[in-house]
């Protein structure tokens, strides 16, 4: 027993005092995606080979579960060189300053004014915090819907005339599809993305002129009558209404790939066309699927599409000068590959020169991404915007799965809401 | 004579006759919440050989049309085709196994002192360690994480399995079965000249064997089952443990199904072959710290 | 004099080898949970954002104080208590029943305590992977429901109604710890002397009454550590709640205490506010093992 823990402790030494040499390695966490991690792990080769002494260590986690390991890592200052996630978990790093802003010289450029005229107009301004900048774009993402055409002729509809324009249509059309055993669900005509409730939801409920958070900021819930008609639209379309769809059925977008006639239509970006494409490229050269814009209600106000998020590349701010330099290279090395993230993994990175591009304008529907992007907003950030899309989760599931009335569930949401802004 | 005594056959066939049907209800009973008990697992391994779109085809079908092979090679594979799994399960085993001799090892050692040893304020120290059991893992798990990467553990095996080296539970299973142990016998070494730890290694230990392999066998279970912590303090993918593993191949293709059961399965198989190896110390790991209480 | 002198020698010895057979575990015990707690006990009184490099704000027991005002952390509470009354009582009445009957069987008493012991085995994570699809719309569950209540095409909704998702961690929970508690009241079914029962016999005393007037008293110590491990494990539930509120399921009826703690912690970054949290919970757990620890000390049974 005795010999046996010498043993163990002997291996714990030799684990660490591997672990401890290296020249200079710049850690770099993301999120896990296939496609990416194929192309990137290509770019570490050839910047390491390009700079003697530099070693990247890629790791990926789950695209749920890489929140919380930054987060705990930043808060025992352990965090990664660089990272990425949506631009609403960022956002709480960057009011904390606990980032690097971007060295423009690092990054290959001659000066910062030079990087926001190689950008969009615009998609630069969630990164920038009291004059500086703190990420760069490594996607900027807005959902449309995607269709399939087989399931729409196979209940008589014509996907080019028939496709659905308004919610309205929308919950006709999903019903007309769908195909029940009494109250299960085997076939949906659309679902919802669930979980992600500001970059879908809150648009529906500006579309009737309603608001999450007033001009001034000072408010929460702008509009009863708009949110009311949201959440009422929401308890319709779940179990305790017309039995459309649910949080608990099977994730659309991903049953979407399979093309199992058990989905008609799904929310997702332009990345969708890659897992299409390698989940099931039998689908995806049949041109049995197209994409359309985000519907409208019948009586809204404004036509706002679903908002769209973007993914910057950022770099921690308490590590040494050079680490923070040798980052910005790295990271402005990946993202000189433009194109081919595009071709590859179906991202785009919104410079001027990509949009611009014949690569990009040939890709299929890629008119109707930038048509409703033109449209839309980008998506609320801020320190608490985690927190807040809990809350309409919670308000939109007592509704729709709980079966308490819009008129309470809404109250809360608006209490919850105001004490994060009363507190700021 | 002969009358009594066939009046308490009478009386014993009426009472067989009742049993009988009591006998009958209770066998009932136990096999049918059995089954309800062993569908799950069955539907795991069923369901492991079926394309995905069988597996939530109603009424579901316990038996696999043909046997569906893909599932196992997509979930051995990974999605990245790095075969990572394999790495993967091999740390699970050498955290679980080095938990479980560390955790005996310390928990001995301690049970033993508290067992047999009287100071002060022992029972002062033997309530505090009673006390950790009660401390969720979720209310220390900010601070545990400051303390492992302040000791540079991040990441690695040791962090894997530093705060798990010895836990409460043990101590008090330990220290329960070494109440009972006669003092007599220690004390007669005593008088022949052994040092007290020779007679933890030459008397104790050797004594305890049952009770060591219950703990060892319920702490490599715990180990083997534990999420939250590798979640935290394990990055790289050579590092993470099958749980993680799981939950990650979950995230990512959380409508297959079929792989998602197959890399259950692959996951369940091993510790279910221990199980019935080793069920003795298994259902006797509940045995021993059922039998006597603090 | 002098043999009381070498007397107090061996025992001063003596209680130096206690101390030094203890002393590793202390020492990690303070590193891994001590100095944890401590720490968590002392962030409670601030306000930390997790991710600010200020100085935290020292304000007192206002974070208690905000708890106990919050209808959302009283939610977390009721979800507690629910949750752990809701599965420790079934629990207890099963695994009672099923020792009893397996124990009364004269064949298959191993197969039948492998076969409810099996689900412990298996990983958290595999019963919530599995348990998922089986709750799923067209899963098992509602298949075989129907087919007992005679109501095909009815959806039961196992993880969207808020009953329902809380009897379905309830059935997930019990399923997995229901054969681990068997085997313990197996253990002190078995500790029972025979001789007992044949004393009874004598008496004239039915199945019925041995259970009632002989074996339940004499299971109490059993049954009372069973009841205490249970309580605080139920107490402690995380990973089937999680996982579930992951794959779908509605938030609110079962936001336990831990799965608050870890979202005020992790998703909203106020690590003092979670840390108050957790201190109420571990003082819920000792209050609870301090009543039921005197309850048992009352009325100790010896054979």
């Amino acid at each position: 027993m005795k010999k046996l823990f010498v043993l163990f402790l002997f291996v714990f030494l030799l684990i660490m005092t591997v672990n401890t040499v290296n020249a200079m390695e710049i850690t770099f966490w993301t999120h896990e995606d296939p496609n990416r991690t194929e192309i990137e792990n290509r770019y570490i080769a050839e910047f390491e080979k390009a700079n003697p002494g530099v070693t990247i260590k890629r790791v990926t986690s789950g695209s749920g579960k890489i929140q919380e390991l930054i987060l705990t890592a930043f808060a025992a200052k352990q965090g990664p060189d660089i990272f990425n996630m949506s631009i609403e978990d960022e956002y709480a790093y960057i009011v904390n300053e606990r980032l690097a802003p971007v060295d423009f010289e690092a990054a290959g450029y001659p000066s910062l004014q030079a990087i926001y005229d190689a950008y969009i107009p615009g998609v630069l301004k969630p990164a920038t915090y009291k004059g500086k900048l703190y990420g760069l774009p490594l996607e900027l993402t807005n959902w449309c819907i995607y269709l399939n055409k087989k399931v729409f002729r196979d209940v008589g509809l014509d996907p080019e005339k028939d496709y659905p324009k308004t919610w309205e249509e929308m919950v006709e059309v999903s019903d007309k599809i769908a195909i029940r055993d009494g109250e299960i669900l085997s076939r949906r005509g659309f679902d919802f993305r669930y979980p992600y409730y500001l970059v879908s939801t809150v648009p529906m409920v500006e579309q009737l002129g309603g608001k999450l958070i007033s001009d001034d900021g000072k408010t929460a819930i702008v509009n009863d009558e708009a949110w009311l008609k949201f959440l009422k639209f929401m308890q319709e379309w779940g179990p305790n209404g017309k039995i459309l769809g649910s949080p608990t059925y099977a994730n659309a977008r991903k049953l979407f790939n399979k093309d199992n006639n058990d989905i008609g239509m799904c929310l997702t970006g332009l990345y969708q066309q890659g897992r299409i494409r390698s989940d099931n490229p039998d689908f995806y050269n049949s041109g049995d699927w197209m994409v359309i814009p985000f519907p409208i209600f019948e009586n809204a106000v404004k036509d706002v599409p679903a908002a769209y998020y973007g993914h910057y590349y950022m770099v921690n701010g308490q590590k040494p000068e050079e680490n923070k330099k040798m980052a910005w290279k790295f990271i402005a090395y990946m993202l000189s590959h433009g194109e081919e993230y595009l071709t590859k993994v179906n991202i785009v990175q919104p410079t001027n020169q990509l949009m611009e591009s014949k690569t990009f304008k040939s890709m299929p529907y890629s008119k109707v991404f930038t048509d409703d992007m033109s449209k839309g907003h980008v998506v609320y950030y801020g320190e608490n915007s985690a927190e807040i899309q809990s809350f309409i989760r919670e308000a939109v599931e007592s509704v729709m799965l709980a079966g308490s009335s819009p008129e309470d569930s809404l109250n809360t949401l608006r209490r919850k809401v105001q004490e994060i802004l009363d507190e700021e | 004579m002969s009358q009594k005594l066939q009046l308490n056959q009478l009386k014993k066939r009426g009472i067989f006759q009742q049993s009988i049907i009591i006998d009958l209800l209770i066998w009932a009973f136990l096999i049918i919440t059995a089954l309800f008990v062993l569908a799950p697992t069955i539907f795991m391994f069923t369901a492991s050989f079926m394309p995905a779109n069988d597996i939530l085809k109603m009424p579901y079908r316990w038996i696999p049309k043909s046997f569906y092979w893909q599932n196992f090679w997509q979930g051995i594979r990974g999605n990245d085709g790095s075969f990572i799994y394999i790495r993967n399960i091999f740390n699970s085993f050498i955290v679980a196994a080095v938990v479980s001799a560390t955790t005996v090892f310390f928990s001995a050692l301690a049970g033993f002192g508290l067992a047999k040893y009287y100071f002060k304020g022992r029972n002062l120290v033997f309530m505090i360690i009673m006390a950790t059991m009660m401390i969720p893992f979720e209310a220390i798990m900010i601070p545990l994480y400051l303390v492992t990467t302040k000791l540079g553990l991040q990441d690695s095996y040791a962090g894997l399995i530093a705060p798990f080296l010895v836990n409460a539970f043990g101590i008090f299973l330990m220290r329960q079965y070494f109440i009972t142990f006669p003092d007599e016998i220690l004390d007669a070494a005593r008088i022949d000249g052994a040092s007290e730890l020779m007679i933890f290694r030459s008397i104790i230990l050797p004594n305890s064997i049952p009770a060591v392999a219950t703990l060892a066998i319920l702490i490599f279970k715990a180990q083997w089952d534990n999420l939250l912590w590798p979640l935290l303090v394990v990055q790289s993918e050579e590092m993470k443990t099958i749980p993680l593993y799981i939950v990650k191949f979950m995230a990512e293709k959380h409508t297959d199904e079929g792989a998602m059961m197959a890399v259950a399965a692959i996951a369940s198989i091993p510790i279910l072959l221990v199980f019935f190896k080793l069920s003795k110390y298994f259902l006797g790991g509940a045995a021993i710290y059922s039998s006597r209480k603090g | 004099m002098s043999k009381r002198n070498t007397k107090y020698s061996i025992e001063r010895k003596k209680a130096q080898w206690g101390w030094i057979f203890i002393t590793p575990s202390l020492i990690i015990f303070s590193l891994f949970n001590f100095y944890p707690i401590l720490n968590a006990l002392y962030t409670s009184l601030f306000k930390k954002k997790l991710l600010s490099l200020k100085p935290p704000t020292f304000i007192g027991l206002h974070n208690y104080a905000y708890l106990l005002d919050s209808p959302d952390f009283w939610n977390s509470i009721r979800a507690t208590v629910v949750f752990t009354i809701g599965t420790f009582v079934p629990l207890l009445i099963f695994s009672l029943l099923f020792a009893v009957f397996i124990m009364s069987r004269k064949r298959f008493q191993k197969f039948f305590q492998m076969a409810y012991y099996s689900p412990a085995v298996l990983s958290s994570v595999v019963a919530a992977a599995i348990w998922l699809i089986i709750f799923d719309p067209r899963g098992l569950a509602n298949q075989w429901l129907n087919i007992i209540m005679n109501s095909p095409g009815i959806d039961h909704n196992w993880l969207a109604n808020s009953i329902m998702v809380q009897l379905s961690t309830i059935l997930v929970y019990g399923w997995k710890y229901v054969g681990y508690f068997t085997i313990i009241f197996i253990v002190g079914l078995a500790s029972i002397p025979k001789s007992i029962y044949e004393a009874a016999k004598i008496d004239g005393g039915n199945n019925w009454k041995n259970f009632w007037y002989i074996t339940l008293p004499l299971l109490k110590p059993t049954t009372i550590l069973v009841s205490i491990m249970s309580m605080l494990q139920c107490l402690k539930t995380f990973s089937t709640q999680y996982l579930f509120t992951q794959g779908g399921a509605p938030l609110a009826p079962i936001n336990v205490i831990t799965l608050n703690v870890y979202h005020t912690a992790i998703r909203d970054h106020r690590i003092g506010r979670a840390s108050a949290m957790s201190i109420i919970l571990f003082i819920m757990m000792l209050v609870f093992t301090w009543m039921q620890f005197r309850s048992s000390r009352a009325d100790e049974i010896t054979y």
